[in-house]
């Protein structure tokens, strides 16, 4: 008798445990992918739980690449994703919404002795060119011409991401012909470059400036872009002195698209599960008010109805 | 009840030659795996070629493994070079020289180095490996190098494997028995001359079947050396260049597998190619051990 009553309880404790658990699995929303929306899905998962506190969340980076194979392999929620989706993947049925816009930005050491010099000449998309993908470059001067002779290394991306991707776009390539030495993730990137005066790579903009203080990070600079190629930055170029102003050109279109891009959350098919539903409704109505706050800049209304109605 | 025990042996026995036979087939069904999802590729290119063409363009589909073999190799070689006399002179040391209580000491600072992850090693390698090739290493050699090199990937990897082969070569030299030793001093050898004409003669087979272990252990390590190595798509005799390991190819690019076509099979095809080389490391490992054990 006593053994029977063990046992009734035991069963009753693991359906109890199992309905517990599933409950809390279809409160759970885990995303991974690019370094680019991370900051700004950490703060919307932040803002999103004061106002839901059962949702969990469970975040990780790991580059675009990483969203695109896990949400494609089922093993996350929703893909933080950072490049076009390409044609291959739509083939495989992904689903996907627009978020926000952020931009890829060419960046340099401060400690570069030619930083001046740079920031009045700018370079043009042909001479970014000639540097990531040409290969052939390794000086400076080779370069801009009215600068002393000073080594020039190039970093890229060594992990499959949107950010290389988008720059490599605007250079008319794949992330493939970038030439230049592979670091992995977003962070090391921008460390390698701070700490090498010679270097030159890219990064998102959430990376190449603080969004706390607006300013660039610590030791970080950014190559500004002769846009219309007569050699020299003029004032309307010019708008690189904070994160906010960057933003401003990246909405008004003066900074070129690519590297501008649109970021999204993809997933295998229309996600089921109601919390992500939930969730990706609210990051496109309640959440947009965070996005600016956040460093990235909004997409349009018309964008964000179409959107919202893949959700229905 | 002597039914039942013959039942019980019956089915312990069974039980255990299964657990066996699983593990004897995992390198087997690995193996095939890897092979079937390869496939695709093999009609493009032939395998001699895939593994000789230095042409690495996914796009256009054209795939050449021979700068990340090369790049493999050369980290691995480079590690060993570092790695084998501090592990061979430091087990000596520790086990003819040193005293009881330094052993006691060494041990678990061996065991906590070989138990830290390895990105910890990655992390530990970008903060000072890194910088001391290009402010210290290249310099030296009149070289100039962004630190991230097969040079400072082949320091970080010499690091990781120590612990593992001077773990292996301690157990080896203290399995020579003392009366062998004593032998030797007695007929007139110095200490030093027992050691290296016994000591190190006797356990001869044990000291390349430890250094096997560390090379192929040296050989698969990846995000440790993927995050100083600097991941270039190149062939370079300098070791202040930066190269691409094949673990390196499969941990940064599984992401955009689905993205370009036959990148997966090549990534497959990768991972084919670095359990066959592994493979073949300890073959020829084994070998050497067995022909020294003839002698």
């Amino acid at each position: 008798m006593k053994r029977n009553n063990l046992i009734y309880f035991v069963v009753f404790a693991l359906i109890l445990s199992s309905c517990a658990s599933s409950k809390k699995k279809e409160q759970t929303i885990s995303i991974s992918g690019a370094f680019a929306l991370y900051p700004l899905v950490i703060k919307w998962s932040e803002e999103y739980q004061k106002e839901h506190p059962e949702v969990q969340f469970n975040i990780t980076g790991g580059g675009a690449g990483k969203g695109m194979a896990d949400a494609l392999a089922g093993t996350i929620d929703l893909g933080m994703f950072s490049r076009e989706i390409a044609q291959e993947e739509k083939n495989k049925g992904v689903w996907w919404v627009g978020l926000t816009i952020d931009a890829v930005v060419p960046t340099i050491s401060n400690q570069n002795p030619n930083l001046e010099q740079l920031k009045i000449h700018g370079l043009t998309r042909d001479e970014f060119k000639t540097i990531f993908i040409g290969g052939t470059i390794t000086d400076w001067n080779q370069i801009v011409k009215e600068i002393q002779p000073n080594k020039l290394t190039v970093y890229t991306r060594s992990d499959a991401c949107g950010a290389a991707e988008t720059w490599a776009k605007y250079l008319g390539a794949k992330q493939e012909n970038i030439k230049g030495i592979g670091i992995f993730g977003d962070p090391g990137l921008t460390e390698a470059v701070v700490k090498d005066p010679s270097g030159i790579a890219f990064n998102n903009t959430a990376f190449a400036f603080d969004i706390k203080t607006g300013q660039k990070r610590a030791g970080v600079d950014v190559v500004p872009i002769d846009i219309n190629n007569n050699d020299v930055i003029d004032t309307e170029e010019d708008f690189y002195q904070s994160f906010e102003s960057v933003l401003k050109a990246i909405a008004e279109g003066v900074y070129p698209s690519p590297p501008a891009r649109e970021l999204y959350f993809v997933a295998k098919g229309k996600p089921t599960k109601q919390a992500t539903l939930d969730f990706i409704k609210w990051t496109l109505t309640d959440g947009q008010k965070y996005i600016t706050e956040a460093g990235y800049v909004p997409i349009n209304q018309e964008k964000i109805n179409q959107y919202l109605e893949k959700l229905n | 009840m002597l039914y039942r025990r013959v039942l019980f042996d019956k089915i312990s026995g069974f039980w255990m030659v299964t657990t066996l036979v699983t593990i004897l087939l995992l390198p087997m069904i690995i193996g095939t795996g890897l092979y079937i999802k390869a496939l695709p590729l093999f009609e493009h290119q032939s395998v001699t070629s895939l593994a000789s063409s230095s042409i690495w363009a996914p796009n256009s589909g054209k795939f050449g493994f021979w700068p990340f073999i090369a790049g493999s190799l050369y980290v691995t070689v480079l590690s060993f070079l570092f790695a084998a006399p501090i592990c061979l002179l430091s087990a000596i040391y520790l086990t003819q020289f040193s005293s009881t209580k330094l052993i006691q000491v060494m041990h678990p600072v061996i065991d906590v180095l070989a138990g830290l992850p390895s990105v910890i090693y990655g992390v530990w390698g970008i903060l000072i490996v890194v910088p001391f090739t290009s402010k210290i290493a290249a310099p030296f050699f009149n070289a100039t190098s962004s630190g991230y090199s097969i040079f400072a990937g082949g320091l970080v990897l010499a690091i990781m494997c120590i612990p593992y082969m001077l773990n292996m070569l301690i157990e080896v030299f203290n399995t020579v028995p003392v009366g062998l030793k004593e032998a030797s001093l007695s007929l007139g050898a110095t200490f030093w001359e027992s050691i290296k004409h016994v000591v190190i003669r006797k356990s001869y087979p044990g000291i390349i079947s430890a250094f096997g272990l560390g090379i192929a252990k040296a050989f698969g390590e990846t995000i440790a050396v993927m995050m100083v190595v600097g991941n270039q798509v190149r062939i370079t005799r300098n070791p202040f260049d930066s190269g691409y390991p094949l673990p390196a190819l499969i941990a940064n690019n599984y992401g955009e597998m689905l993205s370009i076509p036959m990148y997966d099979s090549a990534l497959m095809f990768a991972a084919l190619l670095l359990l066959v080389i592994i493979m073949a490391i300890n073959f020829i490992f084994r070998l050497f051990i067995y022909k020294t054990r003839e002698q």
